[in-house]
């Protein structure tokens, strides 16, 4: 057998394998920390940025009310000193003016009284005082076009009573800026009463809330964001914003959380959420926001989400960057060091290849090391060496087998030539043998030989054991038989001697079962004794067998005094001595199943009215059958004698077959089945036994159909004699009524139209057409029809 | 024996294998007659398998062709082995039947 390795390839190889697994394995170690790294440092990222957005909120706050303070608390002040009638109206306007003059932020003042306050000539009385380049102009406000009574910075504090941050608004015709007011109302005491005469406003200028919320700047794009109490945008960096109401931003297309939390901011509460920005798109960001004191103002701090993480990304994306090319290296370096440590197998393969092959000489690679390797490739060597020596062995004893193998032969061949054949008998005798031999030198034996013109001696002998030993004691069983066998000595004593002579010299205790008997040729008489032998079978006429059971000696070969009786046999004509050994009641199928004696016995009954030769010829048939694709275990060997019935056959030694039918259509399948076989056995051409056929058929069809008026069973019997190679006898025998076919006249329906031909006749006329010759006769109560054919 | 029937645009083609004898000709007889029943006057009769006859299976191909014959029908046979040649020949049938050397011959003559 060749084994056949398949090719190694790099994917199929431990190098490729180990990188992998390991491969597998770091990326899951690096894989972990860099989730677990990206889940913590996202949440810290959120509660720092939280923290950082609230502070920021808080710190832009506390720089409004830095702002504003003063000027919420300078017109508070002047309007509660107002209410004192020594202070004139005049001095606190220089002190306004001085403020809005010193202040940054605030860039007006204007004081404004009730309708007819200060005299009834004037409606509309007030004073209005703007800073511009660092000058400030006074111009008294009040006007059909111009009603300050409908502003709101004049209309809330005195609808409120209270000071009232208004709504940014432009102011046409006052500061002529988008501005602020800061608007306080201012009373009067009449008549012990307090009464509401005016207000006193302070105007911020929005710009330098814009400057600080500018100012403002939180990740990369965040923004502040200040809301008036209604909404209104005051200042952010985006201009497009500014001045636009906050819930027209977030009312489209924004969700929820946007809502609520510009409703908290408008509501005047401070918080931190996530929503999704003030863009015309979504953009998920954070807002900041908290209230800006008492104006009730809003201040937010917006930033966009992305941004938030943005740094944690860059990192993440590093450090992928770094594991990458780390593990690269890993698998390059696993992949070097696994290639190095597998080197050695692969070379190991290869020489296990070789020796495969059948190179037992293949070197095996040199290992220093003393690792696993190296163990298994020491192992491989020892095995090679003893390889070599076994091989070495093996050939030597092959040569040895195979000069014994060829030496059995020529025994073998020594064996069966020792075999008599191509025997000639009297003509009233047809004796046939055969011996088909296990594969090894077997231990059967026949034999046949004339002791004299009258007597034939005949044997038959099976050695216990096989090969070359048995068969040397066949072969000097059959030399002593041949020795001892001698006209004028009774069997039993020739059996005595040659048992004598088998004792003599026996040291392996072998014996041998042994049937031997001499014929009278011409009385059918035959003396014979059994050693030990299988019983031998007769095989009469009409497929009646028995068993010549006599009791049997011992095998020859066991006690040297042993005392062996005679018996006698007489042939009846036709009968058949069939001798066999135990090959054929021993060989097996492949279901392990004996042949057995029944199916011997069943098989010669069968086999019944035929020659000695077809008899035994089908009998192995029959075994080779039944034991086909099992091996033969034993050698096979029949011998059959038949003493021939020459009343019957009349014509002295030639071959007969007889048949014997009940008239009964059916039984024409016996009549053609036989003619096949007989056609065979006699060559007998495949016409001519078509036309016997045909024949025979028409004759025994006549019979079934006509010759019996009661309804009873008849015997027919036809018997076939081959008196010459080329001619072959019949005789049909019935007991039925005297019908002479001879005496039809058939040849007047032929020549007729169809129309008038008679069927029937036509078997008679191809009996005379088909024949060489016709007989009819009667004897007795049968009419008995010979037919002959020439072939 | 075994019967095959063929049916062809001209003809129904009975296939015999195996041997026609005493034991078995009624079959062929039934198959026949069951035909002509059937009103089939075109019949033909293929033998290349059959390798024997005896006279009860001429017996029922005379009478196949006698009621064919009646009914101005055709009978035909074709592919005679040798053997089964010379038994028509010996019993005369030659002359009556219309015998074809091969199928293709005798179905161009329907």
């Amino acid at each position: 057998m060749r084994f056949r390795f398949p090719r190694l390839t790099f994917f199929r190889g431990l190098a490729f394998r180990y990188s992998l697994f390991f491969l597998i394995a770091i990326l899951i170690i690096l894989f972990l920390p860099l989730v677990i790294g990206y889940g913590t440092s996202s949440v810290l990222l959120f509660i720092n940025a939280q923290k950082d957005a609230t502070i920021l909120t808080e710190q832009t706050v506390a720089q409004f009310k830095n702002v504003l303070q003063p000027t919420e608390l300078v017109p508070q002040t002047l309007v509660q000193a107002m209410e004192n009638p020594n202070i004139t109206y005049s001095e606190i306007l220089r002190i306004a003016r001085d403020f809005v003059l010193h202040d940054t932020v605030v860039c007006g003042t204007c004081l404004a009284f009730e309708p007819y306050l200060n005299g009834k000539e004037n409606y509309w009385n007030a004073t209005y005082s703007y800073e511009k380049n660092g000058r400030l102009t006074t111009r008294t406000l009040g006007s059909a076009d111009y009603d300050y009574f409908k502003m709101d910075w004049y209309r809330l504090p005195k609808l409120l009573n209270k000071p009232v941050w208004t709504e940014p608004y432009y102011d046409k015709g006052g500061g002529d800026t988008l501005m602020c007011t800061y608007s306080t109302p201012v009373y009067r005491n009449i008549g012990g009463r307090r009464v509401f005469a005016g207000v006193l406003t302070m105007d911020v200028s929005l710009s330098a809330f814009a400057r600080i919320v500018k100012s403002v700047n939180i990740f990369k794009t965040g923004y502040g964001l200040l809301l008036s109490r209604q909404g209104r945008i005051i200042a952010s960096p985006r201009m497009v914003m500014n001045n636009q109401n906050i819930l027209d931003l977030a009312r489209i297309g924004k969700g929820k959380a946007t809502q609520q939390a510009i409703m908290g901011m408008m509501a005047g509460k401070s918080g931190f959420t996530s929503m999704d920005g003030l863009e015309a798109r979504k953009f998920p960001s954070f807002l900041s926001y908290a209230p800006v004191a008492q104006t009730g103002w809003s201040f937010g701090i917006i930033f966009p989400e992305e941004e938030l993480y943005d740094d944690m990304y860059k990192f993440l994306k590093m450090m992928g960057w770094i594991s990458g090319v780390c593990i690269f290296i890993l698998l390059l370096t696993t992949i070097f060091i696994t290639r190095r440590m597998t080197r050695p197998i692969v070379r190991l393969v290869e020489a296990t290849r070789k020796i495969g092959q059948g190179d037992f000489n293949a070197l095996l690679p040199v290992r220093k090391s003393k690792d696993e390797v190296a163990q298994l490739t020491n192992a491989f060597g020892v095995m090679q060496k003893e390889l070599r020596v076994y091989m070495q062995h093996l050939a030597e004893t092959t040569t040895e087998k195979e000069k014994i193998e060829s030496e059995l032969n020529v025994a073998h061949n020594i064996q069966m030539g020792m075999l008599p054949r191509g025997f000639s008998t009297p003509e009233n005798w047809d004796l046939f043998a055969t011996l088909d031999p296990a594969k090894a030198v077997g231990g059967d034996l026949y034999d046949f030989f004339y002791l004299d013109d009258d007597h034939l001696c005949i044997a038959i002998g099976d050695v216990a054991g096989k090969g070359v030993p048995a068969s040397l004691f066949m072969m000097v069983t059959r030399t002593l038989l041949r020795a001892k066998a001698v006209a004028g000595t009774p069997i039993n004593v020739v059996m005595q001697s040659i048992n004598h002579e088998l004792c003599q010299d026996n040291p392996s205790q072998m014996f041998v079962t042994f049937f031997a008997g001499i014929v009278d040729l011409k009385s059918g008489k035959m003396e014979f004794c059994n050693a030990g032998h299988n019983y031998p079978y007769i095989v009469g006429l009409g497929e009646e067998i028995r068993q010549l059971k006599v009791r049997n000696g011992l095998p020859l070969g066991i006690y040297d005094t042993n005392e062996y009786s005679s018996e006698s046999f007489s042939f009846n004509p036709g009968e058949i001595l069939v001798l066999t050994t135990d090959g054929i009641t021993d060989a097996l199928n492949m279901s392990n199943d004996f042949f057995g004696e029944a199916k011997l016995a069943a098989s010669l009954t069968a086999l019944a009215n035929r020659n000695t030769k077809a008899l035994t010829e089908l009998l192995i048939g029959e075994l080779k059958r039944f034991s086909r694709g099992a091996e033969q275990a034993d050698d096979i060997t029949i011998l059959a004698l038949q003493y021939k019935d020459a009343t019957m056959n009349g014509a002295g030694g030639a071959p007969f077959i007889h048949l014997d039918l009940l008239n009964q259509v059916s039984e024409l399948e016996k009549i053609a089945n036989r003619i096949e076989e007989l056609s065979e056995a006699w060559n007998i051409p495949p016409k001519i036994g078509m036309e016997l056929n045909l024949v025979l058929e028409e004759l025994f069809t006549n019979v079934v159909f006509y010759a019996f008026d009661d309804n009873m069973e008849h015997n027919i019997t036809i018997d076939f004699v081959l008196p010459d190679v080329h001619q072959v006898q019949i005789t049909i025998r019935d007991d039925g009524k005297p019908f002479n076919l001879l005496d039809k006249n058939t040849d007047e329906n032929f020549g007729k139209p169809v129309e008038e031909r008679q069927i029937g006749g036509l078997g008679i006329h191809f009996i005379r057409k088909m024949m060489n010759s016709v007989d009819y006769r009667r004897e007795g109560n049968k009419n008995i029809v010979t037919l002959t054919k020439n072939f | 024996m075994e019967i095959v029937e063929d049916k062809t645009s001209q003809c129904v083609i009975i296939g015999i294998t195996g041997r026609l004898d005493t034991t078995n000709y009624t079959l062929l007889e039934n198959k026949l007659m069951e035909l002509i029943d059937n009103q089939q006057d075109k019949i033909l009769v293929e033998c290349s398998k059959m390798d024997y006859i005896s006279s009860s299976g001429l017996r029922i191909l005379l009478m196949a062709l006698k009621k064919l014959t009646a009914m101005k029908g055709k009978f035909a046979l074709c592919s005679l082995q040798e053997n089964i040649h010379e038994i028509f020949e010996i019993s005369g049938f030659t002359s009556i039947f219309e015998i074809h050397p091969s199928r293709e011959v005798a179905l161009k003559s329907f």
